[in-house]
């Protein structure tokens, strides 16, 4: 509305990049005005964080233009970024939880007198800052453990104006916050533009965009799709823009056998986390829980699992109430969990691939109860390898050494030793290529004809649709509404993104 | 990162082949020092022969070691910073409670043997107890556990150390012995590499490569959160670790104890005490500090490069500085090992 | 036009610049530390005396001192076992040059100090740079150092020390107005170390670093060289330590010293409340829990235990010191 005013503060154009054969962007463009909030928003693996991360300096575009306040730059570092004004507030605050506010907003650039800390000096810039936040003067000498993670956030955004920031990307703030929390940083988002700061702001929560950007620019596959005004749109609008045309589905419609159901979760709760959660999978059923980030999806999970334990509600395997204490109780109830976080959670490094199977079942592998059979675990790991295509040349290969897809059927296949009667599955193609992808969901359809009851917990709206036979969705830690495998992308996305009348 | 990464390289590189494998490692170095030493007698420059039946002698000395080097090796596998300064303290306790029962009770030997060694895994306990399932540092808990087990040792008998004809008398285990049919041709060898070494190693062995306990063991140190998710019982496994690192250092204290033919209250815990050592032997053996990796081969192994190079020393220098020197290469040999895992870790992604 | 609408508008002229001083550790400890002396007044009515109290302090003064090192070592993240090594070559280096020179009480601090700085150098660097777990490399340097205080020290003791470093010990030359100069010497490093600590940009990097030395490097501290001066301070104090060892003993000094001593002082110091893991600590909490253990050491004499007991109460103190933190980071954790 107000163009060619004043130059913009920040102009990517046509930006470019590669990772190896990938493209993670191409010819993508984004403009920032001084004082507003733009959005950018995008399905998982649109080239979102490769756009900020050139942004900020974390890596380099291989084509295009940045101007900053229409001056030509390179931004070749995270320096380069800081030194003109760009400050990035990452998912996870990097704080050190034993120093107090100031001292981590200072680390390295202390100020100093005679030789020593300028502490009121200090305080007295935090205070500032903290003022200009909307946050109480008292954070500043508390020590950042005490602070709640929302606290921390904000301690986080404290730290990146510190430099003077011009402009500041939030990546998906409000994914770890509460309802209460997100209105705090929606305050002080609001106090920044009003004071000439501009913000890119990241996030998947699609309504809570209208109350906060000025505009939004929509990246699907690698592209920029175009910028608009968030006025213009509403969130089915950029739900659409988002998942573009669909594709139509040529999966076969598969037939679900009629049954009671095998896995059943009534009313589930656990405090902060997920309330009232109502699912069912029925035998030979592929049930999708699809959630954002933060939406309490990957915590239902762990809770099915016995990682955590819900505070409320029932969980009944084959008609039989049983809340897991711990993974090995749901293992023995027949619930077999793939975790969402393979490096962490899943994968035992420097260990063979044999040993990576066999892991979760060596009492099933043992002879008298004691000794492993290596007879026996040699020959499920070679037969685990051909039913799961892994590409490898022998099954003492480190499991460290493999590609993204083939680790996970290694891990995958650890969960189906046993044929458990329940499959979680989170986010079970997460960094994992196309091709391995086709196979493991093809894997997940073989396995629910034969009979497993599949829960497929995942934040990847088109691999929900394509694999599941209903799919719900969770928004705000509770399941709300459910779709069937004929849903339109664009439906899924709204709701669980919110606004979805 | 969609590319799948290229098979490893198969050119056999000897470079990388030496320094990740740290078996051929150690053997080679068995053999330099030993034919050093063989050398070194041959002209001459040595006080006493250098020679098998010497170094078959010297074993007596790789009992305890390696022994306590294979306790070690279990608790350092078993992660999150695992690691048992008390072993010298429970070997000075445990030998104070066979003294007891063997030299005082009367108690029978085998009976004796079996309380000392459950006396020690009872001393593990506590130290998995605080490690696993409070969770402490197993540094701390282990430090702690270290003066409390020291001092009651000391005070359990005033301070004397029971010496009673029974125990004397066990001198005899610590004896060499000739090998039927095979052992006129080779050099006597102590007996307690048989008694207890050897059965310890083949355990510890059987425990570790077969077992359905040691393939638990290995994956919480590689990745507790992961073998968590696998449903594995993480505590209970970390738990048995220091336990079974107790069981192995009540055993050194019946060795100890039959080769000084007294229950001495400060046997494990005198001069440099025994844990400092045995850590050595671990990580010289090729036991990641971080967890998950080691194997008894290379502690055994280790044990013999200590051992022998020790033997040798010995008759290199007169007097006490034979000793001195000792701890010199151990020092040193300790810094070239960790040296070397820390650019093996950097350079090929860690040492098996 | 930002300050309209403060939610909770802050009364700057009472905010405090930073955290209090004191942690909940410390108050404990004193707390303990003055019930002990209190029991012990009552039972042992030669506890409270000067008698009894002044080598008392003395005692606790090397390991309280070396503590002050190994608190900065351990905030970084690393732990230092080589000091008893250390202690045993700059004693018997001190020693033998007030024996064969008869130097002055001012070179042989420095002498014993310069020795302690070479170890603590070569400890810092092969840590800082060869890039190893601290507690592998210092069992290997204990045994270097052991060694090499062996060679020097040739035969069994050094004998015939003369009193130049009696300023130190536990004579009437070692007091000024009743205060033990050895104590009062470590009660003013403790307290400029607790300064620097606290109040300087080097001495807070030592916490980051502990903290997140990734994070660290990245806000641009300077990684490597701290911790390479985190092994140097700690060897300077060693070779400071090591002359208060040497003027508490006899004019002989045999080779057992220094033997044990990483272990006392890395219980003092984790009784006092410093994390094993690293950023976080305090070398006030050290100097106390130097002084509680040596308080019950020399109260178990008192009380006519068998002295060897006290060793027994110090493994107690450590479980409960670490026990308590360790429920406090839970209960903070779970809020």
């Amino acid at each position: 509305m107000t163009q060619e005013k004043v130059q913009p503060r920040l102009r990517l154009t046509a930006v470019s990049k590669r990772f190896g054969a990938v493209r993670a962007i191409q010819h993508a463009d984004l403009t920032v005005q001084a004082g507003q909030v733009h959005a950018l928003v995008g399905e998982n693996g649109a080239g979102k964080s490769t756009m900020i991360k050139i942004v900020a300096g974390a890596e380099t575009a291989d084509t295009g233009e940045i101007e900053w306040a229409g001056e030509k730059v390179r931004i070749g570092s995270t320096t380069d970024a800081i030194a003109l004004g760009i400050a990035t507030v990452y998912q996870e605050p990097q704080l050190f939880p034993e120093l107090t506010v100031a001292e981590n907003i200072f680390l390295g650039k202390e100020l100093k007198k005679q030789g020593r800390v300028d502490w009121a000096g200090q305080n007295t810039k935090v205070v500032e800052l903290l003022a200009l936040l909307g946050l109480p003067a008292r954070y500043a000498t508390a020590t950042v453990g005490d602070l709640s993670i929302a606290e921390q956030q904000q301690v986080s955004i404290a730290k990146a104006l510190s430099g003077d920031a011009k402009v500041l990307i939030l990546d998906e703030p409000s994914a770890i916050l509460t309802d209460a929390e997100i209105e705090t940083l929606f305050g002080v988002v609001r106090r920044l533009t009003a004071s000439g700061v501009s913000v890119i702001y990241i996030s998947h929560r699609l309504d809570e965009l209208f109350r906060i950007a000025d505009e939004v620019t929509v990246m699907r596959d690698g592209r920029t799709i175009g910028t608009y005004p968030i006025g213009d749109l509403s969130v089915r609008q950029i739900a659409h823009l988002m998942v573009g045309e669909e594709l139509s589905d040529t999966r076969p419609q598969r037939e679900v056998p009629q049954g009671p159901p095998v896995l059943e979760l009534i009313d589930l709760s656990r405090t902060n986390k997920f309330k009232n959660v109502n699912v069912q999978v029925k035998k030979g059923e592929i049930v999708a829980l699809y959630g954002l980030v933060g939406s309490g999806v990957s915590e239902i999970a762990a809770c099915c699992y016995g990682i955590e334990r819900a505070t409320g509600g029932t969980l009944k395997i084959g008609g039989e109430p049983a809340s897991p204490k711990n993974p090995e109780e749901a293992k023995r109830k027949g619930i077999a969990l793939l975790p969402a976080n393979r490096k962490v959670e899943g994968m035992f490094g420097f260990q063979s691939i044999a040993f990576n199977i066999s892991a979760g079942h060596l009492t099933l592998l043992s002879k008298l109860g004691v000794f492993v059979d290596r007879a026996r675990e040699k020959a499920l790991a070679l037969d685990m390898i051909k039913r799961l295509s892994v590409r490898t040349p022998h099954e003492r290969q480190p499991i460290s050494a493999m590609s993204g897809g083939n680790a996970q059927k290694v891990v995958l296949a650890r969960q189906l030793v046993e044929r458990p009667k329940v499959l979680i599955l989170a986010e079970p193609t997460q960094g994992v290529d196309v091709g391995a992808k086709e196979e493991i969901h093809r894997l997940i359809t073989e396995l629910a004809e034969e009979g497993t009851a599949v829960l497929v917990v995942t934040s990847d709206l088109p691999e929900a649709l394509r694999i599941a036979d209903r799919i719900q969705v969770v928004r705000g830690g509770t399941t709300t509404v459910e779709f069937g495998p004929d849903a339109k992308q664009v439906d899924l996305l709204a709701a669980a993104a919110g606004g979805s009348e | 990162m969609t590319v799948a990464e290229a098979p490893p390289k198969e050119k056999t590189d000897f470079v990388r082949l030496f320094l990740t494998q740290r078996i051929p490692l150690l053997a080679v170095l068995i053999v330099l020092v030993v034919v050093t030493f063989f050398i070194n007698d041959a002209g001459g420059y040595l006080t006493a022969p250098y020679d098998f039946d010497y170094m078959s002698a010297s074993l007596i000395n790789a009992v305890p070691l390696a022994m306590l080097g294979l306790a070690e090796m279990l608790v350092i596998l078993s992660g999150r910073g695992g690691i048992d300064l008390s072993v010298g303290a429970i070997v000075s306790l445990a030998g104070m409670v066979f003294g007891f029962a063997y030299g005082m009770w009367g108690w029978p030997l085998w009976l004796a043997i079996i309380a000392t060694a459950a006396f020690g895994a009872l001393c593990g306990a506590v130290n998995g107890f605080l490690v696993s399932y409070i969770g402490f540092p197993a540094l701390i808990a282990t430090l702690a556990t270290f003066y409390a087990f020291k001092s009651l040792a000391i005070v359990i008998n005033n301070q004397q150390p029971i010496s009673t004809e029974p125990i004397q008398q066990l001198f005899s285990l610590s004896k060499s012995v000739e090998i039927p049919i095979i052992g006129q041709y080779i050099p006597d060898i102590p007996l307690g590499i048989f008694t207890f070494l050897l059965p310890t190693v083949v355990a510890v062995w059987l425990l570790m490569a077969r077992t359905a306990y040691g393939r638990r063991l290995y994956a919480i140190g590689t990745n507790d959160v992961a073998a968590r998710w696998s449903g594995l019982p993480v505590r209970d496994t970390r738990f048995k670790a220091y336990v079974y690192a107790g069981l192995i250092s009540g055993l050194v204290a019946v060795v100890t104890v039959a080769q000084f033919a007294s229950a001495r209250p400060d046997a494990g815990v005198s001069g440099n005490g025994m844990a400092l050592p045995a850590i050595t032997i671990a990580v010289l053996g090729g036991v990641a500090i971080t967890g998950g990796i080691g194997r008894v081969a290379g502690v055994v192994l280790a044990t013999l490069l200590i051992v022998w190079l020790n033997a040798g020393i010995l008759l290199a220098f007169v007097g006490n500085e034979g000793s001195q020197y000792q701890l010199l290469a151990l020092g040193a040999v300790l810094v070239f090992a960790a040296l070397l895992n820390g650019l093996t870790n950097r350079k090929y992604g860690g040492a098996q | 036009m930002t300050t309209v609408a403060e939610p909770k508008a802050p009364r700057t002229s009472k905010i405090k610049n930073l955290p209090s001083p004191i942690t909940g550790q410390e108050l404990v400890l004193v707390g303990v530390i003055v019930i002990l002396w209190a029991a012990l007044a009552v039972s042992t009515p030669a506890f409270l005396t000067a008698g009894s109290i002044q080598p008392l302090l003395v005692a606790t003064a090397p390991i309280a001192l070396v503590g002050v090192g190994m608190t900065i070592v351990i905030i970084t993240g690393g732990i230092d076992v080589s000091v008893g090594g250390a202690i045993m070559v700059c004693s018997v280096i001190t020693a033998k040059t007030l024996v064969g020179s008869g130097v002055n009480l001012g070179v042989a601090v420095l002498i014993s100090i310069i020795a302690g700085a070479v170890l603590g150098l070569v400890n810092g660097v092969l840590i800082a740079y060869g890039r190893v777990h601290a507690i592998i490399i210092t069992f290997g340097t204990a045994n270097l150092f052991m060694f090499l205080g062996l060679r020097i020290f040739g035969s069994g003791t050094v004998n015939g020390i003369p009193g130049t470093l009696g300023f130190f010990g536990r004579g009437p030359d070692g007091r000024t107005l009743g205060v033990p100069h050895a104590f009062l010497a470590t009660v003013l490093i403790t307290a400029a170390a607790w300064w620097y600590l606290r109040h300087t940009a080097g001495g807070r990097h030592f916490f980051a670093i502990g903290g997140d030395a990734q994070a660290a490097r990245l806000a641009g501290v300077r990684v490597q060289r701290r911790v390479l001066l985190a092994y140097v301070i700690t060897g300077v104090l060693v070779g400071l330590a090591s002359c208060f060892v040497i003027a508490q003993g006899t004019s002989t000094l045999d080779q057992s010293v220094g033997s044990g001593k990483e272990l006392a002082v890395i219980a003092a110091v984790v009784i006092g409340g410093t994390s094993i893991m690293g950023g976080r600590g305090s070398v006030l909490g050290t100097m106390l829990g130097a002084l509680l253990v040596q308080t019950v050491s020399s109260g178990v004499t008192q009380l006519g235990w068998r002295s060897q007991l006290s060793d027994l109460f110090v493994g107690i103190f450590i479980i409960v010191a670490v026990g308590a933190d360790l429920l406090r980071a839970r209960a903070r954790r779970n809020r």
